[in-house]
């Protein structure tokens, strides 16, 4: 359990200890932006554009009604966002809209009244003239030539197309085999339970804007801030504070977050918007709807050579501040041949305007996409064969003897047991025993299928990595301030932002440690500009790696420092003192931390010569290798179908996994399961249809987009394996992320295992009742309803 | 304008309020108790959960004229509670947290459950949990705590003597991993 200290004493990495922040929830008291109180505050409502697309002719304000239009912001400004691609074509997004509007939902105009109620009372007076244009809903017929054009200046809708060829050509051209099939993820939204929320007002005492944000990143929204404001970054503080739920969702600066930081300093009034849940899901930013047009290319006996083929994202009207969902094309198609030993990829990619809220990072970017294209293309090429799909991955998976390499797509996977990952989670849902139960049959007259997916979870990539992506803001460090106080007691102000993943905790152990203390003695403090260093925010699994390398990195400093102090104190050399349990241990007597601390701060005469007072530090951290270490897993499900009605029951559903060292396994078990019930929201029941011709989002309730409740979301049963990483501190991998990855891969195929005598086709998400069971009557030679 | 006479966490309070204002507005920003949480506006996520005579209601869509003369309990006036206090032992015990916000209204369910089935086994806790939202947690440790809280307050029931097993196979979801 306990894992030695850099300095040899027990410490607390890998301690199942239960969470610091717990407290203030469970007692009612946990502080979000809804939350804040301020003299004075009144509320904003938008008044937002009814139609897809069109153009904006005029806004007519109801009398002495306080309400805002784009011009009544400014002067603002340009944000370009978007990667730094030459070929990347812009499209501004303003805070309000200017000349067109190109969604439903899109913001036009902001209301100040009293109370929320009052502020919609008066947006509904407001009067919105457009004249409408077509609407485009679909990535693949935008880019036709006659498709109305989103952006006029453009010469087609395409943000960017970029082609991913590399590997042996040749051998794709030859390929005995060829699978090929259209799948497509649907789009979605990522449904934190709070929503978006900002409180802005100026603050004289400073002469600055201080906002009270809903986001996954203080620092880094406070920079967009600031350039779209013009005003200096130590004119504004941004606060995150208790933040219910991220997802990636709250990983981008959205304009009604703007346009409010905008109004409250044009009327010095504190201001408040908080997003409503039909807001969320038609103008929050949206994810996932990846279309895949390909071909897998293989060796007759299964060995897989490669991908070819069209990948299109449905990036939504606008790119969103700083990169976008431009990572999502370049992610799909470098994650396309998945944990295996394939050779060649020759692909086109196209990330597409369409009349839709723009398309932002949600939990597995792009990956659970092109884990649903590889996995459920595995699972056509073994049928195609007649061979079975977990022989077929046993043949093509990477081996522990083939790491570390660098795959065709160019990611450099680090270390692991992939076909480990695989036994393990065979050996957990019991292949023969779903086997002998589908041959019995089901007395209920429903069909028991077993799905596999096989992933790898790309975490704590840096510098190298968000270059080649060119993204506008490469996060490509972390920072930790260590702070220990007189009475030996410690404070750590990260730059990431703690929003269910308890980072408190972890970081807490981290520090507890490297300092020989309890983690009780620690303080983690984020989430305010003003009072941590600069730091990019919770992403992209890479706060453990990240802030985790950065303050064992810090606490080492402080506990070398204490060492020599406390070392002048017991008169002995630095080289014959370790820490431990809140000492500092000589060979022949000890002395607290806290006196050290004191020596440090309060009584400077006690210091040896030539050591400064304070026991503080601030550090930056990436890994040795900024290439990012790779967490990996197998998931297995096994599903029971109602064949007639498409309704999908889980039956069982098994992870193995491997994150390397474990910090705290609660947490990454707890990390896990909320990815899975995640995924399977992706798999089987989240959806934002909209109307082919009039571009209306269709679902913009709970009523009509489902999210997943306990009744749907089985026990998740959990086993691991652990190879630690190379280059991060103790070996740890980030893993927020993987359990939303591969569910939609596994529940496509363990549908399509239900029904292999007829070869239905499960290609597209979500697996609604309706899709299943019109597959199933297609196949069935009934035809489609 | 209508005039509201009802008891808010035990208190009384006589108030004026706008005939469309909902009682979860009127909670959270007339008197300031935020662990009440606002997640859809439209009854579905259940995040607004208060007690209303005892029993549970969804705020956001229960104006707060229609309590007149009734109990109001939010989050806060069941700090006291003693399957509140079991609740949030279990709940940190098995991780049944992340973010928090779904939290307090997830435990006022949790009690109310308990409140009608004792040690109740985890199919029914799913079952009755159906109208509560959580994005975090995948509700397996929900479930779990839910279990061992009823377990453990109801010893001699029937179902409290497959508790151990329960609470075994709940924790399992993440001590077997």
């Amino acid at each position: 359990m306990a894992s030695p200290t850099s300095d040899g004493a027990p410490g607390w990495i890998g301690a199942r200890l239960k969470r610091k922040e717990d407290e203030r929830f469970l007692y009612a008291a946990g502080r979000y932006v809804a939350d804040v109180r301020l003299p004075g505050l009144k509320d904003v409502a938008f008044v937002r554009s009814d139609v897809a697309h069109g153009r904006l002719l005029g806004v007519t304000k109801p009398e002495g009604a306080d309400v805002f239009t784009l011009a009544d912001l400014g002067p603002l400004n340009d944000l370009v966002a978007g990667p730094e691609i030459a070929e990347f074509r812009t499209s501004l997004y303003p805070p309000l809209a200017g000349d067109k509007v190109r969604f439903v939902g899109q913001p036009v105009a902001a209301v100040i009244a009293a109370t929320r109620a009052e502020a919609e009372d008066i947006a509904a007076e407001v009067l919105v003239e457009t004249e409408e244009l077509g609407a485009v809903t679909d990535a693949v017929a935008a880019l036709a030539p006659d498709a109305p054009r989103l952006h006029e200046a453009w010469a087609d809708n395409a943000f960017i197309a970029a082609p991913v060829i590399a590997g042996d050509q040749d051998a794709l051209a030859a390929a005995p085999v060829v699978v090929r099939r259209r799948l497509k993820m649907n789009r979605q939204a990522t449904v934190s339970l709070e929503g978006r929320g900002v409180v802005a007002h100026y603050d004289r005492r400073y002469g600055e804007l201080i906002v009270h944000l809903s986001t996954q990143g203080a620092h880094v929204m406070r920079r967009g801030l600031a350039e779209v404001l013009g005003l200096a970054e130590n004119r504004i503080r941004v606060i995150a504070p208790d933040v219910g739920g991220g997802f990636g969702g709250k990983n981008r600066l959205t304009p009604e977050e703007i346009a409010v930081c905008a109004m409250a300093l044009k009327t010095g009034q504190p201001l408040r918007w908080i997003e409503d849940r039909r807001e969320h899901l038609i103008a929050s930013l949206h994810a996932r709807e990846h279309t895949y047009e390909i071909a897998l290319h293989a060796e007759a006996d299964g060995t897989i050579i490669g991908m070819s083929g069209d990948v299109y994202i449905d990036a939504g009207a606008y790119a969103l501040w700083p990169t976008g969902a431009f990572m999502e094309a370049s992610m799909a198609a470098r994650n396309l041949t998945g944990p295996y030993k394939a050779r060649a990829l020759n692909l086109q990619t196209y990330t597409v305007a369409t009349n839709k809220a723009p398309m932002g990072p949600y939990r597995g970017v792009a990956r659970p996409g092109a884990c649903f294209a590889i996995e459920r293309m595995v699972d056509e090429l073994a049928a195609e064969l007649g061979m079975d799909p977990i022989e077929i991955r046993r043949r093509n998976l990477i081996t522990e003897a083939d790491l570390p390499m660098r795959t065709v797509g160019g990611l450099s996977l680090d270390t692991g047991h992939y076909p480990a990952a695989l036994d393990m989670a065979c050996e957990m849902i019991g292949v023969d025993k779903v086997r002998a139960r589908q041959k019995a049959g089901e007395a209920d007259g429903r069909v028991i299928g077993l799905g596999i997916a096989v992933y790898t979870e790309q975490s704590g990539h840096g510098t190298s990595e968000w270059m080649k992506r060119k993204a506008r803001v490469v996060p490509g460090h972390e920072s930790a301030n260590v702070r220990m106080h007189p009475d030996g007691t410690v404070d750590i102000a990260v730059g990431i932002q703690n929003h269910g993943q308890g980072l408190e905790t972890t970081l807490s152990q981290i520090a507890a440690t490297e300092l020989g203390l309890h983690p009780d003695a620690i303080n983690v403090r984020y989430g305010d500009t003003a009072t941590t260093p600069f730091g990019f925010g919770t992403f992209a699994s890479r706060s453990i790696v990240f802030s985790g390398g950065a303050v064992a990195k810090g606490c080492r400093e402080v506990a070398a420092k204490a060492r020599r102090i406390g070392a002048a104190l017991l008169q002995v050399s630095a080289d014959d003192v370790r820490i431990e349990a809140g000492e500092i241990v000589g060979p022949a007597g000890s002395v607290s931390l806290a006196e050290v601390a004191r020596a440090a701060t309060l009584r400077p005469e006690f210091l040896p010569e030539g050591e400064d007072a304070l026991l503080e530090t601030t550090v930056s951290y990436e890994p040795a290798d900024s290439a990012g270490v790779f967490s990996y897993g197998a998931h297995a499900v096994v599903v029971a179908v109602e064949p007639l009605t498409g309704a999908v029951d889980l039956l069982d559903y098994v992870v193995a996994e491997d994150c390397g060292t474990v910090i705290n396994p609660l947490i990454v078990d707890g990390q896990i399961v909320g990815g899975v019930a995640q995924g399977i929201g992706t798999a089987l029941y989240e959806e934002i249809p909209f109307d082919p011709e009039l571009g209306q989002p269709l679902a913009t309730t709970f009523g009509d987009y489902m999210v997943p409740c306990a009744s749907e979301i089985p026990d998740i049963r959990i086993g691991h394996l652990v190879t630690p990483a190379r280059v991060t501190e103790y070996g740890v991998k980030g893993m927020g992320e993987g359990g939303a990855i591969a569910p939609p891969a596994a529940v496509g195929n363990a549908l399509a295992d239900a029904f292999r005598q007829s070869r239905a086709q499960f290609l597209e998400t979500p697996f609604t009742p309706r899709r299943v069971s019109d597959a199933v009557a297609a196949a069935d030679g009934e035809g489609a309803r | 304008m209508i005039d509201l006479s009802f008891t808010l966490n035990g208190a009384p309070v006589s108030q004026r309020v706008e005939d469309r204002t909902s009682l979860a507005d009127l909670v959270r920003e007339g008197h300031g108790l935020t662990g009440t949480h606002v997640g859809c506006e439209h009854g579905a996520c259940g995040a607004c959960t208060v007690l209303v005579d005892g029993e549970p209601a969804r705020s956001c869509i229960v104006l707060a004229a229609m309590c007149e003369g009734r109990a109001v309990t939010t989050a806060e006036g069941l700090v006291d509670d003693p399957v509140m206090a079991e609740l949030r032992r279990q709940f940190h015990d098995k991780h049944a947290l992340q973010c928090g916000f779904c939290t307090p209204a997830m435990m006022i369910s949790a009690r109310d459950i308990i409140a009608r089935h004792g040690a109740a086994a985890p199919a029914t806790i799913r079952k009755e949990l159906a109208g509560q939202i959580c994005r975090c947690t995948g509700y397996a440790p929900i479930v779990a705590a839910i279990a061992a809280a009823g377990a453990a307050l109801n010893p001699s029931s029937d179902a409290a003597a497959a508790a151990p097993h329960v609470a075994a196979t709940a924790a399992g979801a993440s001590d077997a991993s």
